[in-house]
């Protein structure tokens, strides 16, 4: 399963725009986060719930749907029927968890469908459009670019250790986290390297205006999710 | 050291931004558990302070922390953090670019004081339990999770513990940075990467 900013050409259903995605995703981490579960916000918080989930569903990343559904589920249930039963540490303890799962999966899987959903380029495109500065623009993408990199040079470090049978066997966790951390750091410094050598040959800094190869154009259901979303923003600080 | 600020610099930032973030998402995960939110501010930084000190040796233009902190003050609010934290971000950003500044971008010293300073940003996160957002904080948090684990952070959180924690951002960022320095001299002035 591909990670990051994904390739331009990614076969999707609904072709959203970076703004409408910016936007919903605004809408349904303020909600998710910070809602009450009673009166209007109760639609609106099962209404953001589900949104991800047919997001994520259009993009076909059904492993990541059904792991959100999951893993949604088993706190509302919990929410539901456990808590009320329990009393003392269990209860604070599963009250905790849940309260964290149910507020912020649905804005992190907002957030991976955004990643996944968006090539680096429309991405430019998009904050160009909007007027944000490049020195915004540019350090933003390195960085959506740099998180599954980041990912894989943690999983690569891990299992050199466990081939050289460390890892377990450290038992401070200062000394496994200068382990972890030095390579991984290594590896940063040299990756911005590299990537300043990449985008010296992509004439990143020559100056003068860009021009973009992809287009990004406000449809009519990203009128209406954009609307949507402002609609329940706007209902939210209301109520 | 006068260059032009470059298209290199922002890239830097862009790949250290997302490496600190990293870390102190992972760091912050321990902070759900109630009395560990309290001490975020202390155990974050000692544990950012070591790419954070790697991050400001790469450092050489004016504006470079600031573009950092206005990222990461971006990533928060959209995960659902209230706006204050851009307040607290950026103006921890600007202050340690000053520290950083009068050391010339050179010194170990105000690279270690930057550390502190930057750190200062945390407070943004926690701001929610006091002043005037404490009691619509509270009042949100009541049903999500319970009287009981309100109660309990209520008990933690007096007005006090606000300037005990901007101590504990301070101190808990040097500790860092000397932390950091210590690696950077351990394992990366050896390899000429610094």
């Amino acid at each position: 399963m591909k990670f990051g900013l994904a390739a331009a050409s990614q076969k999707s259903i609904l072709q959203l725009d970076p703004r409408t995605k910016l936007c919903l995703l605004i809408a349904v981490s303020l909600i998710m986060v910070g809602g009450k579960t009673v009166g209007v916000e109760f639609i609106l918080r099962i209404l953001c719930a589900a949104l991800p989930f047919v997001l994520l569903l259009t993009v076909r990343a059904f492993k990541s749907a059904l792991i959100y559904v999951i893993l949604l589920g088993i706190s509302v249930f919990c929410e539901g029927c456990v808590i009320p039963n329990l009393s003392g540490t269990p209860n604070l303890v599963l009250m905790i968890l849940c309260g964290i799962l149910s507020r912020f999966v649905p804005g992190y899987m907002m957030g991976w469908y955004t990643v996944r959903s968006t090539s680096v380029s429309e991405f430019i495109t998009a904050m160009d459009k909007m007027h944000v500065p490049y020195f915004i623009t540019i350090p933003f993408s390195v960085m959506f670019r740099y998180f599954p990199t980041l990912g894989e040079e943690y999983r690569s470090i891990h299992d050199a250790m466990k081939m050289r049978e460390i890892g377990q066997s450290v038992k401070n966790p200062f000394t496994y986290i200068e382990y972890v951390l030095v390579p991984i750091m290594m590896s940063t410094v040299r990756i911005a390297d590299e990537l300043s050598a990449a985008s010296l040959t992509k004439g990143l800094c020559a100056g003068g205006r860009r021009t973009h190869i992809c287009e990004i154009k406000i449809k009519l259901y990203d009128w209406l999710l954009m609307f949507g979303s402002m609609a329940m923003i706007a209902l939210f600080f209301v109520f | 050291m006068e260059k032009k600020f470059e298209v290199k610099d922002l890239i830097t930032a862009g790949v250290f931004t997302a490496l600190y973030f990293a870390v102190t998402f992972v760091v912050a995960c321990i902070g759900f558990i109630p009395i560990f939110m309290v001490f975020l501010p202390l155990i974050g930084p000692i544990f950012t302070g070591i790419p954070l000190m790697l991050y400001f040796s790469k450092i050489k233009h004016f504006g470079m922390i600031t573009i950092s902190s206005v990222i990461i003050a971006i990533l928060f609010f959209v995960t659902g953090h209230p706006y204050p934290i851009f307040i607290f971000c950026i103006s921890a950003g600007l202050l340690t670019e000053f520290v950083l500044k009068a050391g010339n971008y050179q010194s170990i010293k105000s690279c270690v004081i930057g550390s502190s300073t930057f750190s200062l940003w945390l407070l943004g996160m926690v701001i929610a339990f006091f002043f005037g957002f404490r009691e619509s904080y509270f009042a949100s948090l009541i049903d999500g999770y319970g009287q009981e684990y309100v109660d309990k952070m209520m008990g933690y959180t007096p007005t006090w513990m606000f300037f005990a924690m901007i101590a504990m951002c301070l101190i808990g960022g040097l500790i860092g940075g000397l932390l950091g320095a210590k690696v950077l001299k351990k394992h990366f002035r050896k390899a000429g990467m610094v």
